[in-house]
């Protein structure tokens, strides 16, 4: 366990020297996130909902600020199973997977907090109707604060199923591009799921996509009431549980038939 | 015309390359297929939830939805060089090789790459097109299709003149800034939905620095009969040209810009 989190603590380390790059994406990010709410602000303005935009403004700007925990990717391991440098990886007296697992966490967490925490600040003092709203309770925070976690082990999991179906093809870019096309959908990036036609969010609220911020932003926004939390929270460790037996039987298996590139 | 029929010739040139691994080729170009069609479904559910936009039907905003991802998405496709290939060119010392030749360099860096993956979001955009002119009922006559040629063509040219921006940045940083994207990637999320439904500092910011506005709303909405500020009708071919101008100005900022180059190489 040991060697774990040191492998963890060790690429937090590493993700906190970009903290110069992180600046331009954060501003980047601020922009998008103004654009879209003007968008919806917009829509709302001809047709109002039951949905109030509140609501939506607010799941706009936490899915924003946490954008780096759905779209980023161990391009260190990419590169390793190109190059064929996996092998070294292979000689450490640790689970491939676990190593790996906790990378992947670590370098989700520093990425979206080095990016959340400055844009939720400005999200916060911007004018009424276009900043982030407070939480309904304390206790749909802490439940809040639950899901994220969850939802970073969920889709660290997802991420590592991921990289196991592409270590089997050496050019991965079609099957990225889908897998990414499904992450930005159903996890409410594209368009917030509560936006969604109604019979859609019965199924797609039950996806693992929208285990990752969907289900912790519908706690803090109060769209699902605290009485919900445990079910919630128990169907994301679900998930999270399914995924990383799901990613940990596809490593073992890639890595009994392993060839490693490269001389 | 020497300069376009090389500029040709590198094209059939690039497209053979690209296409020399089929089976790969291929997945890609469905994977931008796949990625433009999610961006229009999101369109779909908007309008599905919502059914209109201010006086925007739906089928309106499929329409500017369809010009803004041909305009963009050609510009990605032809002009490669300039919207992704230059930021590395300069940091891995390529273009010195460019600067030698007896040939412009933005003609060269325009030759150096295209992206014929893109016409799987090229698809999208026609399918757009076609479906959001269907549900508006444009009677199309030849002045509207000119205007449409028009707006697509001249917004090519502020895309790319947008992505100089970039360019001349990058030759004085040397690292590509991701502020930039702001205007570009932005520009086109942003300018999907006609800027009007904006507030003003969106709208004074898509009309006088990127002017998408005036480059595709303008005669777009003149094309749906329903001209934005009510401008009248000659405005939907005038104010198109800001796109030329733009690029005009970004390309003469690049002339100088390199002017101050410094190769990265030893």
């Amino acid at each position: 366990m040991r060697a774990y989190a040191a492998a963890f603590s060790m690429r937090l380390k590493m993700e906190l020297q970009y903290r110069a790059a992180a600046l331009g994406g954060i501003l980047c990010q601020i922009f998008f996130g103004l654009v879209l709410i003007a968008l919806y602000r917009a829509l709302y303005a001809s047709r109002p909902q039951t949905l109030p935009i509140g609501s939506v403004v607010t799941y706009v700007w936490i899915n924003q600020a946490f954008f780096r925990m759905l779209l980023s990717w161990d391009t260190d391991l990419l590169d390793k199973l190109r190059t064929g440098a996996i092998a070294y990886d292979l000689c450490r007296p640790v689970s491939l997977y676990g190593y790996y697992y906790a990378r992947i966490a670590a370098m989700k967490l520093v990425g979206s907090l080095l990016r959340a925490v400055p844009m939720l600040l400005f999200a916060i003092l911007l004018p009424e109707g276009w900043r982030v709203g407070p939480p309904v309770s304390a206790g749909a925070l802490a439940a809040a604060f639950a899901g994220l976690g969850l939802g970073l082990a969920c889709v660290t999991a997802m991420e590592c199923v991921t990289m196991g179906i592409t270590m089997r093809t050496i050019d991965h870019r079609g099957v990225m591009a889908l897998l990414n096309l499904l992450m930005v959908t159903f996890s409410g990036n594209l368009l917030p799921l509560t936006l969604f036609p109604d019979s859609w969010q019965r199924v797609i609220t039950l996806l693992p996509y929208a285990q990752l911020l969907d289900a912790p932003i519908r706690l803090y926004t109060g769209e699902r009431p605290l009485s919900a939390a445990p079910g919630i929270l128990g169907l994301q460790a679900l998930w999270t549980l399914a995924l990383a037996a799901l990613g940990l039987w596809i490593w073992r298996h890639n890595l009994r038939r392993i060839t490693i590139q490269g001389g | 015309m020497r300069t376009l029929k090389l500029y040709l010739h590198s094209m059939g040139m690039l497209l053979r390359a690209h296409t020399q691994y089929r089976a790969s080729f291929a997945l890609q170009t469905l994977a931008q297929l796949v990625m433009e069609g999610g961006e229009m479904m999101a369109v779909l559910l908007v309008v599905n939830r919502f059914e209109r936009l201010g006086h925007w039907s739906g089928g309106n905003l499929l329409f500017f939805f369809g010009v803004m991802s041909l305009t963009f998405y050609l510009t990605e496709f032809l002009g490669r060089g300039v919207t992704g290939a230059f930021p590395s060119m300069v940091r891995s010392g390529q273009l010195d090789t460019l600067l030698v030749r007896p040939r412009g360099l933005m003609t060269q860096v325009l030759c150096a790459e295209i992206d014929p993956r893109r016409i799987g979001c090229l698809a999208v955009g026609l399918t757009a097109l076609i479906l959001g002119s269907r549900a508006s009922g444009i009677r199309w006559t030849l002045p509207k299709a000119l205007a449409l040629l028009e707006a697509v063509g001249l917004g090519t040219l502020l895309t790319l003149g947008l992505f100089l921006i970039e360019c001349v940045l990058c030759v004085y940083t040397v690292r590509s800034i991701e502020m930039v994207n702001a205007l570009t990637y932005g520009g086109r999320s942003a300018c999907q939905y006609p800027v009007d439904i904006y507030p003003r500092p969106l709208r004074i910011l898509f009309t006088a620095v990127a002017p998408y506005a005036l480059v595709l709303h303008v005669p777009a909405a003149w094309i749906l009969d329903k001209p934005l500020w009510n401008w009248p009708a000659w405005t939907a071919f005038v104010t198109p040209l800001a796109g030329p101008l733009v690029f005009l100005v970004m390309r003469g900022a690049f002339g100088v810009a390199m002017r101050h180059y410094r190769s990265t190489g030893s």
